[in-house]
């Protein structure tokens, strides 16, 4: 395999830095701050991306409740998980906040029952809506695992026709939630 | 040219020049990483070598001529050992989930869902080095501290 090794010598004109890319993605930015409209094949209606940024926010207000509930359920992984929450409820307040600072409207703080049973179709919802949390620990950490999944993938989907900022929010917020299924899953601590 | 058009041709030759960098940097990674980790750092090579390629073709079908690698790049941090090649690893990543996250807000369609997607696999490879989590990979003004990155050697 050809890793080349050495980088070359400490200075010379040729050579750029592993951030060169960095001024020119800040540009990027800089130019399209405040914009939300280029891109997307299908721009969304400010109702349909108020809509996504709703769901998106009691999506993640209903994952950080079941994180509550296997902590609750299993102590012994509280430790573990508490970063991982942490992550939602800030996921959850970028939605509720706005990407670009704008307040977002009738977001309800309060978990979505239907993205909490749909978020685990393998466990049985309880009364209040909540799926049980499983008595293993191992069993718990999946049953998170395939709710952090599926909402991912629900963003990775929405993204595409969503507007520019919230598009790119919606990209970090999914990529996040992957990560957190690594953790959960494939993680050894 | 339009100006949407325009910047997503910049932000594909950002992300193609952080993808020659990361390409670049797996290769001091692979060099240092350690028997146990060295197959992890050769199949994310192999990744940033396909979505350089890709990002390539991209840039030609929108009409640019794709920026070329670095002869050399400066490294972020000294990497004498793998302890160091595991970090750098992770901060690559984290370089690519960025200018990613940019591809997506200035592209649309299936680019746009191809940026998300390399912007998933970084933050999950980041992870995967770092063993932390992220709450906004590829999100400078939402991570709270500045990216330590590289910089530009003259």
């Amino acid at each position: 395999m050809s890793f080349p090794l050495s980088p070359r010598a400490r200075s010379g004109p040729r050579r750029r830095s592993l951030l060169a890319a960095a001024p020119a993605a800040l540009l990027v930015a800089g130019c399209s701050a405040g914009s939300d409209d280029p891109g997307g094949p299908a721009p969304a209606r400010p109702s349909a991306a108020e809509r996504t940024r709703a769901r998106a926010a009691r999506d993640s207000r209903a994952l950080a409740a079941r994180y509550d509930a296997v902590a609750a359920a299993h102590p012994k992984l509280a430790e573990r998980l508490r970063p991982l929450r942490a992550d939602v409820v800030r996921h959850a307040e970028a939605f509720e906040g706005g990407a670009d600072g704008s307040a977002s409207p009738a977001v309800s703080a309060a978990p979505s029952v239907e993205a909490t049973a749909a978020a685990a179709p393998s466990s049985s919802p309880s009364a209040s809506g909540s799926p049980a949390v499983p008595a293993s620990e191992k069993d718990a950490l999946a049953q998170l695992a395939a709710a952090e999944r599926e909402i991912a993938d629900r963003r990775a989907e929405e993204l595409v026709t969503a507007p520019a900022e919230l598009a790119r929010l919606l990209a970090s917020v999914s990529a996040s939630g992957a990560a957190h299924v690594y953790l959960l899953t494939e993680a050894r601590r | 040219m339009s100006d949407a058009q325009d910047k997503e041709l910049r932000a594909l030759q950002a992300a193609l020049a952080a993808e020659h960098a990361a390409v670049y940097g797996y290769g001091v990674v692979g060099g240092r990483i350690g028997e146990r980790r060295r197959t992890e750092a050769r199949t994310a090579y192999d990744a940033h070598r396909a979505r350089r390629d890709a990002l390539v073709r991209d840039v030609k079908d929108v009409g640019g001529t794709p920026v070329a690698a670095a002869a050399g790049y400066a490294l972020p941090f000294p990497v004498p050992d793998a302890a160091a090649a595991v970090r750098l690893a992770a901060e690559l990543e984290m370089r690519v989930a960025g200018v990613y996250a940019d591809l997506v807000r200035s592209s649309g369609g299936e680019r746009r869902r191809s940026a998300a997607e390399a912007m998933r696999e970084a933050a999950v490879r980041s992870v995967r080095w770092s063993g932390e989590s992220v709450a906004f990979p590829g999100l400078a003004e939402r991570s709270g501290t500045a990216p330590g990155g590289p910089a530009p050697a003259p």
